[in-house]
């Protein structure tokens, strides 16, 4: 492909105060190309992109930045757009409260003679933006009602409306399950068949290698390779990102299972939403020690309920659930962590930091019995505590009386983890444990859960992250509308397995039923 | 790290150097600001306040909001004035007084936390039926007089420090010993700072929440009961817009509204800081009629350096 750059970026280097986060970064982009930027959080990514679109003005960063070869002075994001120039970010930035349509049409709603907005070209523009993206919503629908992967999709439709000519997308998929996922790259391609350039951040290399042309690899603010389609190498990549060896990424030991440890039967959770309907429906499923099982599904399919169902964060209609053999009753997490089981939730800073606290007491939160003296914290016991787990999980930060804000999505997570493994636990369940986190930091928490294990606990883990679940999990459970498709072996499992059950095509094809 | 630029980063210094300003200022103009009888006095107006304000620091670092306290510092100095007029003894009619504090206070919370109405509509609510109470019972008149042997308690000092400051003082070290230093402390933070990840610790929640609404009107009570015997009597009308002057205090001490964090020590800066500037108008001969707009805009300009400083800290 010898086509023209579109847009070419020289010498970029931006600076906070004294900190340089990046130095005389390049890059250009080809018209129809996909150019991914991958590096580890803090790398320089996401503040590359800011200056790209504007958010970080013209004369707050050196370099040039030219689009069609005119060079360019955004001095704001209204004018990035102008360029034709959209951003995708990674959280999701729409209005709940609005329709679809309104959403999709942001800023641009037709108007009719007199200043109002003419609705039925609105719906039907709108109906035309959901179509490109393959998402067959009614565009009138509030958007609080969609699925987060539904939003995401409502988010690209939006800024398909606006025509661009490229596209930047900032882990798009970080909140999408795999067939979720299959379905975007699936419109990043065919956008890019159609001449629009795509710049594509994301942690997920799997994801990187099957959709770009071109893959640039950043680190400590500087760009360290670039690579063409043919010669993509994930090991050097990774290696490249992380600026050392890394020998294995998933740190599967055989580990000797013991005993039962974790029993769940029959389990039913109410639909958060619905009335009248439940998500996970009379579902149940063991764990014995050292064993790690995994639980697949698609967004919607009731992995997260279940978890939390267990851990009695989350209402259920019924379930019991047995440690040991012995039945607990739980009704509230107090209830779960008393006896021996811990959580690591999903959305990390929603449920799992305190954004308030340093990294010592974030870790101590959860064991605050075992640091003190009748109602007094020993306050020298725990620092030793928390320096001990801060070492062992080898976290990167300036100390442990650093807030917890200050250090990266990894090392928040590591803060997470040393929360439980500081108890003496049973069975720890990981909800999406590496989400957001960056492939050196990911690689640790690997080695932490092989650790867990050894130990003998007992681990049920919920992850979008195929590649992940399969390089770790010893038996697989896939969920699809609330019910086990199908459990599954180590030994038996592969990707194209597990895909088949979460997406329900086995069931249908086994036995037709109703509906 | 020089130790000045140390004392500069705590938190309470963002209102110690205004209130000392304000002291040396005030002094200038009227040295009688140092006189021992009005410094006992400002200690003394400050008590009052202060002993509510340090059950409000437990309360907006737990991510909640009081505005009932006005009105059962009324109620509760009121229960107290009637057993002492039916002629129970000091101490149970004391007793009375303080249990109805806490009985208030479990209403307030079995309210937020069991049909989970937000604290502000809560308390609005209990504001007024507090006060109707008050209303119905006394008819708007006063209760007196009361027993000469509770009045001096009221009026009585030891080594020249007035008992309601000694109270206050007290209870101040208690209550910032308690969180810093308590595992109960430490969760109080912990639901204001995220009341969801405090859930996921284990955590029980509704117990700490519950418990910091017991600890405020319960501190509002014996603030009522205080102030009966100060004056000899118990008013209906007294502790009106009581609520906005403690939380007033708590937050030019640094507490933030929106949950964990905050000090004793800024508290009790801030409740000085409050009766020190009303103190000081008076003496500096600010007209009545300005007094309130002062007060308003020198709370504005506090908070509002403070997040400066904050945000200045944090990049």
């Amino acid at each position: 492909m010898a086509s023209p750059a579109v847009l070419t970026m020289i010498d970029i280097t931006k600076r906070f105060g004294e900190v340089t986060v990046f130095d005389k970064i390049s890059l250009d982009l080809k018209a129809g190309e996909v150019l991914s930027i991958v590096g580890e959080n803090g790398a320089g990514k996401s503040t590359l992109m800011n200056v790209l679109s504007g958010a970080h003005p013209h004369g707050t960063y050196d370099g040039r930045i030219m689009v069609d070869g005119i060079e360019k002075a955004f001095a704001g994001p209204q004018e990035s757009q102008r360029a034709g120039i959209e951003m995708i970010h990674q959280e999701i930035s729409l209005h709940l409260d609005l329709s679809v349509a309104e959403n999709v049409l942001m800023g641009n709603l037709p108007r009719r003679f007199g200043g109002l907005v003419d609705w039925r070209l609105a719906i039907d523009l709108a109906r035309q933006c959901l179509s490109e993206v393959g998402l067959d919503v009614p565009p009138r629908e509030e958007l609080r009602n969609l699925s987060t992967s539904q939003q995401q999709l409502v988010s690209i439709a939006r800024a398909l409306a606006r025509k661009p000519r490229i596209l930047v997308l900032d882990e798009p998929t970080s909140a999408l399950t795999i067939s979720e996922t299959e379905n975007l790259l699936g419109i990043i391609r065919r956008l890019a068949a159609s001449g629009i350039s795509c710049i594509y951040i994301s942690h997920h290399m799997e994801e990187v290698f099957r959709i770009s042309d071109r893959i640039q690899v950043l680190r400590d603010g500087k760009v360290i390779s670039v690579y063409s389609k043919p010669e993509f190498d994930e090991n050097r990549i990774i290696e490249d990102m992380v600026g050392r060896k890394i020998e294995t990424m998933y740190p599967k030991e055989t580990v000797p299972l013991g005993p039962e440890i974790l029993r769940v039967e029959n389990l039913t959770v109410p639909h958060p939403f619905m009335p009248l309907k439940n998500i996970v429906e009379g579902i149940g499923f063991r764990v014995r020690r050292g064993e790690i099982l995994c639980i697949a599904g698609l967004v919607g399919a009731g992995r997260s309920e279940s978890v939390n169902a267990i851990f009695g964060t989350q209402k259920r209609l019924s379930g019991e659930v047995f440690l040991e053999g012995k039945p607990v009753k739980v009704r509230s997490s107090l209830d779960a962590i008393a006896a021996g089981i811990g959580l690591v939730p999903e959305e990390r800073k929603k449920s799992g930091l305190i954004a308030a606290m340093s990294i010592k007491e974030n870790m101590t939160i959860a064991s605050l019995r075992a640091i003190s003296w009748k109602e007094v914290i020993r306050k020298k016991k725990e620092r030793n505590l928390a320096r001990r787990f801060f070492e062992r999980l080898k976290i990167k930060a300036q100390g442990i009386d650093a807030n917890i804000l200050s250090v990266s999505g990894g090392n928040q997570q590591k803060v997470v983890l040393a929360k439980w493994l500081m108890k003496d636990l049973k069975v720890l369940v990981l909800d999406e444990p590496t989400r957001g986190v960056d492939v050196g930091a990911k690689v640790e928490i690997y080695h932490i859960i092989a650790e867990l294990v050894k130990s003998g606990v007992g681990i049920v883990m919920v992850s979008s992250d195929l590649p992940e679940l399969l390089g770790l999990g010893d038996r697989f459970i896939a969920l699809a509308d609330g019910r086990i498709r199908a459990e599954i072996e180590r030994r038996d499992v592969s990707p194209e397995r597990i895909m088949r059950a979460v997406t329900g095509i086995q069931e249908t094809m086994e036995n037709e039923r109703e509906e | 790290m020089s130790s000045l630029k140390k004392i500069l980063n705590i938190k309470e210094t963002g209102i110690f150097i205004p209130l000392a300003l304000l002291c040396v200022l005030i002094g200038i103009k009227n040295p009688v600001f140092y006189s021992l009888l009005n410094l006992v006095d400002v200690l003394r107006n400050t008590s009052y306040i202060l002993i509510i304000a340090i059950g409000m620091t437990f309360v907006l670092i737990a991510g909640g909001l009081d505005l009932s306290v006005g009105s059962f510092l009324a109620l509760c100095g009121m229960v107290c004035g009637l057993g002492l007029k039916a002629g129970w003894p000091i101490p149970v009619a004391i007793g009375a007084g303080l249990a109805a504090g806490i009985a208030g206070g479990l209403l307030n919370s079995l309210v937020i936390v069991k049909l989970s109405i937000p604290p502000l509509i809560t308390t609005l609510g209990t504001m007024y039926m507090a006060r109707g109470l008050v209303l119905v019972v006394t008819r708007g008149t006063p209760i007196y007089p009361l027993p000469e042997a509770f009045s001096e308690m009221g009026i009585g000092a030891a080594a020249g420090i007035p008992f309601v400051v000694l109270i206050a003082i007290v209870l101040s070290l208690v209550a910032a010993w308690v969180l810093k230093n308590t595992i109960y402390g430490r969760q109080v933070y912990a639901i204001g700072g995220n009341e969801e990840t405090s859930r996921f610790s284990g955590i029980n929640v509704t117990r700490i929440k519950s418990s910091v609404y017991v600890i405020v009107t319960a501190l509002a009570a014996l603030s009522g009961v205080l102030m009966s015997a100060r004056l000899g009597s118990a008013q209906p009308s007294i502790g009106d817009g009581y609520e906005m002057q403690v939380i007033t205090a708590v937050i030019i001490g640094g507490t933030s509204l929106s949950g964990g964090s905050g000090t004793i020590l800024g508290t009790v800066l801030g409740a000085l800081f409050m009766s020190v500037l009303a103190n000081g108008m008076n003496l500096v001969g600010v007209s009545v009629y300005w007094q309130k707009f002062v007060m308003g805009t020198i709370i504005i300009v506090a908070v509002g350096l403070d997040r400066y400083r904050r945000s200045t800290r944090r990049s």
